[in-house]
C-alpha cells in the first residue's frame, strides 16, 4: 500500500528533475568545498528520497577533498592530518581564525596540542599573514600555521 | 576405561552441540546476524551479499549459520573470513563458543584507529527548506571520537543506495522501490557530514547522543565494519537509511528491539521518536543549525542600525559601517561573510568575485581585532520530536448545497499546513493518499468524496535576502458534479503551480501562484478538461490557530471547470496529537449553480 503511492509521488516528482551533477573542483582554496551538487527543488526532492552513497567497492572511510597537494609539499603526521582538515574546512576556519574563535580552531588546537585559547588568539593576531589574500590555498595556511606556532 | 573416555568425549560433543543450538537462538546472535520473520520461513536474514552468511542455508537457518561461524573461529585457517567478522567473533567469544584466537587483522585495526570510537550519536537531518517532501527527514549515526579536538573529527557513518551508472531519472522511482538499487555503508569524516548538512543543503542537524556502554560501542564499530562489506537492496520507503539503522541499534543492544517497530514502512522522523522514547537510550541532545538558520538566526537578533548596515555590507561591499560599535559590528560582518558562503553554494556568485568578497569581509573583521563577538544564542527551535504523529484521522460533519453529510477521512502521511505545525518546517506540506468517505443523509449513501493521491505545497516567503519560488503539485480523484448537465461523477485531477510568497509579518504569509491543471473523468464533455489556474491566498499561523484562505481563478477548455473557488480552512491543534478544524468551500461556476460546502471535524494523529 505504502509502496504503491510512494510510487506515484517520486513519480510524479522525478519527472521534472535531472541527475545528480558531479562535483564541481574548484581548486582548494575558498570554496573548494562548497562544491555545487544538489540545487532546485527538484534535484532536492531526488536527494531526498534516494538518499544516494558514493563509495567504492572496498570498505573504508571516505576523505573529502584530495589532490591539494600535487607537489607533496606537505610531509609529516600530523601536518597532513592538519593539511586533510584544513583543505575541508577552509570557509569556517578562515572565519574561526578572522574572529579568533570557533570550533575549528579548537580541532586544530587539539591535533597540534597547543592551548587552545592561545591559538585561537594568535590565529586571530597573524590572520593577515596566514590568509595574505583571496587565492590562498590549504598547503600555504597549513605551512603558515605551522611556522607561526613553530610545531 | 577405553569406553569411559568415548562416553566423556560423547558427552562433551553433545554437550556443545546443544549450547550451540540453544544459542542460535539467543537474541544477539539474531540480530548480530540480521535475522527477521519472513512470510516462507521463520528466519530470513535481511543483507543480501552472498559472503554474510557462511552457512550455504545460514540466512534462513541461525542454527546452521552459527556450526559455520564457530568453524571459522575453530579452525583458524581461513583469516581474511575471519578478520571480516569481529563482531560476531567478540559474541562468540563472550558466550564461550569458541577460544581466543590470534589473528592479526591490519586493515580492521588500521579502520579501527582511525575511528577511536568514544561513543554513537543518532543523527537526524531536518527538511531542507522550500522542499516539502524532505520534512520526512534523514538518519545516519556517528562515531564519536575519543581524538583530541572536537567532535569534527567524529565520523559519520549512512546507508544509502548506490546509484552510480543508474542515474536515469525516469527509472530512479521504479528501481528505488522494486529494490533496483543496491545499498551499502560508507562512513566519511564528521566535518564533511556537517559540510554537507548545515552548509550545502541548509538543514538542521540534530544530534542524539546514545547512552552505550563501552563494550556496546565498541561492538558497533565491529558490525559496521561487519556490514560494510555487504551490499543490499534498496527499497526507499521500507529497507531504507533509517530502518538499517535501526537493525544496527539492535545488534548492538537486541533489548532495543527497534527493527520491529517499523514492518511495513520507515519513515525517517518516526525512527528518531521510537529512539527517543526508549528509556535511557538518549543521554543528550544537541541541535546544530543549518548555515542559512544561523544567517536568520542572527539577523533576527541585530537591531535595527545593525540590520540596516548588515544589508549594506552585502549590497555595497560597505565594511566600514561607523555607525555602529565594533562589537556590534563584529556580528554584523561575520553574518555577512556567512551569507556570501550562502550566495556561492546557492550559485548567486561566481567564484573569483566570491573569493573576493569573502576575503574583504573577513579582513574587515579581522581588522577589529575583537576576540571574542557575541556569540549568537542558539535558535529557539522546537524539535522535530514535538512534531505531530505521520497518520490522520478525521471525524466531521457537514453540509453540501444545504444537504447534511458525515465524513470520515484517514491519511497515512505526513502534514497539512492547518496541522499543528511544531517541530516541522512552517509553510511545507505534504499529503498521500488522504482518503475521505462521506455519507450523506438525504439520499442515505455513502461515497468516496476524494482521494488526495499527493499533494504538495511549498510557501517559502522571500524578502530581501533569499528570494525561493513557492510551489504547488496536487494529484486527486474527486467525485465533482457538471453544472451543466447536473451529472456526478468522478474526476482524476492534476495540477503544478509555482509563485511568490511574501510574509507581512513572522506567522502571516500572502502568496499568489499561477499554474496548469487539467483532468480526466467518463462522465465530462469530451472525457477531460485543461485549464490555467491564478491562485492568491494567506496563511497565518498564531501558535495553535492555523488559517489558509484561497481563492483561485480557473480559464478552462471545459466549461466544466471554469470557475472561480473560494477556499478556506482553519485548524486548531488541542495537544500534541488532537485537533479540530473547519472548512469552507464555494465554487462559482459560470452556469450559475454555485456550491457550497461547509464541514467542522475532529482530527487525531497516530
Amino acid at each position: 500500500m505504502r509502496k504503491i503511492y510512494m510510487l506515484a509521488a517520486v513519480s510524479v516528482l522525478v519527472g521534472a528533475a535531472s541527475g545528480a551533477q558531479a562535483i564541481d573542483s574548484t581548486g582548494c582554496g575558498l570554496g573548494s568545498m562548497a562544491w555545487r551538487g544538489v540545487s532546485g527543488p527538484e534535484a532536492q526532492v531526488l536527494a531526498v528520497t534516494t538518499n544516494t552513497s558514493t563509495g567504492s567497492q572496498t570498505f573504508g572511510i571516505t576523505f573529502g577533498t584530495s589532490g591539494c597537494d600535487p607537489q607533496g609539499r606537505v610531509t609529516g603526521g600530523t601536518q597532513r592530518m592538519v593539511f586533510d582538515f584544513i583543505q575541508n574546512n577552509m570557509e569556517q576556519y578562515a572565519l574561526d581564525a578572522a574572529r579568533g574563535e570557533g570550533e575549528t580552531l579548537e580541532t586544530v588546537a587539539g591535533m597540534l596540542n597547543v592551548d587552545k585559547k592561545t591559538f585561537a588568539a594568535k590565529s586571530q593576531q597573524y590572520f593577515a599573514s596566514i590568509f595574505p589574500d583571496d587565492n590562498v590555498d590549504a598547503v600555504y595556511v597549513t605551512a603558515k600555521i605551522f611556522e607561526i606556532f613553530a610545531v | 576405561m577405553k569406553f569411559g573416555l568415548f562416553f566423556l568425549f560423547f558427552l562433551f560433543c553433545h554437550g556443545a552441540a546443544a549450547k550451540e543450538r540453544l544459542f542460535a537462538y539467543d537474541r544477539q546472535w539474531l540480530a548480530l546476524l540480521h535475522y527477521q520473520s519472513g512470510i516462507f520461513s521463520e528466519y530470513v536474514g535481511s543483507i543480501d551479499s552472498s559472503g554474510f552468511y557462511l552457512a550455504e542455508n545460514g540466512r534462513y537457518d541461525p542454527e546452521a549459520e552459527l556450526r559455520a561461524t564457530v568453524e571459522l573461529f575453530s579452525k583458524r585457517v581461513d583469516s581474511e573470513t575471519i578478520c571480516r567478522f569481529p563482531a560476531r567473533y567478540k559474541l562468540l567469544l563472550n558466550n564461550r563458543l569458541i577460544k581466543k584466537i590470534d589473528v592479526k587483522c591490519e586493515e580492521y585495526d588500521e579502520f579501527l584507529s582511525d575511528l577511536r570510537p568514544a561513543g554513537i550519536t543518532l543523527l537526524f537531518t531536518d527538511a531542507y527548506m522550500n522542499n516539502p517532501s524532505s520534512m520526512f527527514g534523514h538518519t545516519l549515526l556517528r562515531i564519536d571520537t575519543g581524538r583530541s579536538g572536537t567532535q569534527l573529527l567524529a565520523h559519520g557513518a549512512n546507508y544509502g543506495a548506490f546509484t552510480e551508472g543508474k542515474e536515469n531519472t525516469l527509472l530512479y522511482a521504479v528501481y528505488g522501490l522494486s529494490g533496483g538499487y543496491e545499498a551499502g555503508w560508507t562512513v566519511r569524516p564528521y566535518h564533511s557530514v556537517i559540510n554537507t548538512y548545515n552548509n550545502i543543503e541548509n538543514r538542521d542537524i540534530w544530534e542524539f547522543q546514545l547512552d552505550f556502554s563501552a563494550e556496546e560501542r565498541d561492538m558497533l564499530a565491529a558490525h559496521l565494519w561487519e556490514l560494510g562489506h555487504t551490499r543490499s537492496r534498496y527499497y526507499f520507503f521500507t529497507k531504507n537509511c533509517s530502518y538499517m539503522i535501526m537493525e544496527m541499534l539492535d545488534a548492538v543492544r537486541p533489548s532495543l528491539a527497534l527493527a520491529r517497530q517499523f514492518p511495513l514502512q520507515t519513515i525517517p522522523l518516526d525512527t528518531v521518536k521510537a529512539v527517543y522514547r526508549t528509556p535511557g537510550l538518549v543521554k543528550d541532545v544537541n541541535y546544530r543549525p543549518s548555515r542559512r538558520t544561523e544567517i536568520v538566526n542572527r539577523l533576527e537578533q541585530m537591531n535595527l542600525r545593525q540590520k540596516r548596515a548588515f544589508l549594506r555590507a552585502v549590497r555595497e561591499e560597505d565594511h566600514d559601517l561607523p555607525e555602529i560599535e565594533a562589537a556590534e559590528k563584529a556580528d554584523v560582518l561575520e553574518t555577512a561573510y556567512q551569507y556570501v558562503q550562502y550566495q556561492f553554494v546557492s550559485k548567486e556568485l561566481e567564484l573569483s568575485e566570491y573569493r573576493r568578497r569573502s576575503f574583504a569581509v573577513l579582513a574587515a573583521r579581522n581588522r577589529l581585532g575583537i576576540q571574542k563577538s557575541e556569540t549568537p544564542a542558539k535558535p529557539e527551535t522546537v524539535s522535530p520530536l514535538r512534531s505531530h504523529e505521520a497518520m490522520r484521522a478525521t471525524f466531521g460533519i457537514g453540509s453540501r448545497n444545504g444537504k447534511i453529510f458525515q465524513e470520515i477521512s484517514y491519511r497515512p502521511a505526513y502534514h497539512s499546513l492547518t496541522d499543528a505545525s511544531d517541530g516541522l518546517a512552517t509553510g511545507a506540506e505534504i499529503n498521500f493518499f488522504n482518503l475521505k468517505l462521506r455519507h450523506y443523509d438525504h439520499a442515505d449513501k455513502t461515497v468516496l468524496d476524494r482521494l488526495d493521491i499527493l499533494g504538495i505545497r511549498s510557501l517559502a516567503p522571500a524578502d530581501e535576502l533569499f528570494s525561493p519560488r513557492s510551489f504547488t503539485i496536487a494529484l486527486n480523484i474527486s467525485r465533482e458534479n457538471d453544472p451543466l448537465t447536473g451529472g456526478e461523477g468522478y474526476v482524476l485531477n492534476g495540477g503544478v503551480s509555482a509563485g511568490k510568497t511574501i510574509a507581512a509579518a513572522d506567522s502571516l504569509y500572502f502568496y499568489a501562484m499561477g499554474g496548469v491543471a487539467g483532468g480526466y473523468g467518463g462522465f465530462l464533455p469530451r472525457n477531460q478538461y485543461a485549464a490555467f489556474e491564478l491562485t492568491t491566498g494567506l496563511f497565518a499561523g498564531w501558535g495553535s490557530l492555523k488559517l489558509l484562505a484561497e481563492a483561485t481563478k480557473s480559464f478552462s477548455s471545459s466549461r466544466f471547470a471554469d470557475r472561480m473557488r473560494y477556499r478556506a480552512e482553519v485548524g486548531v491543534s488541542l495537544t500534541q496529537n488532537w485537533g479540530v478544524a473547519a472548512e469552507y468551500l464555494y465554487d462559482e461556476n459560470e452556469k450559475g449553480e454555485d456550491d457550497e460546502e461547509f464541514v467542522t471535524s475532529v482530527r487525531y494523529y497516530f
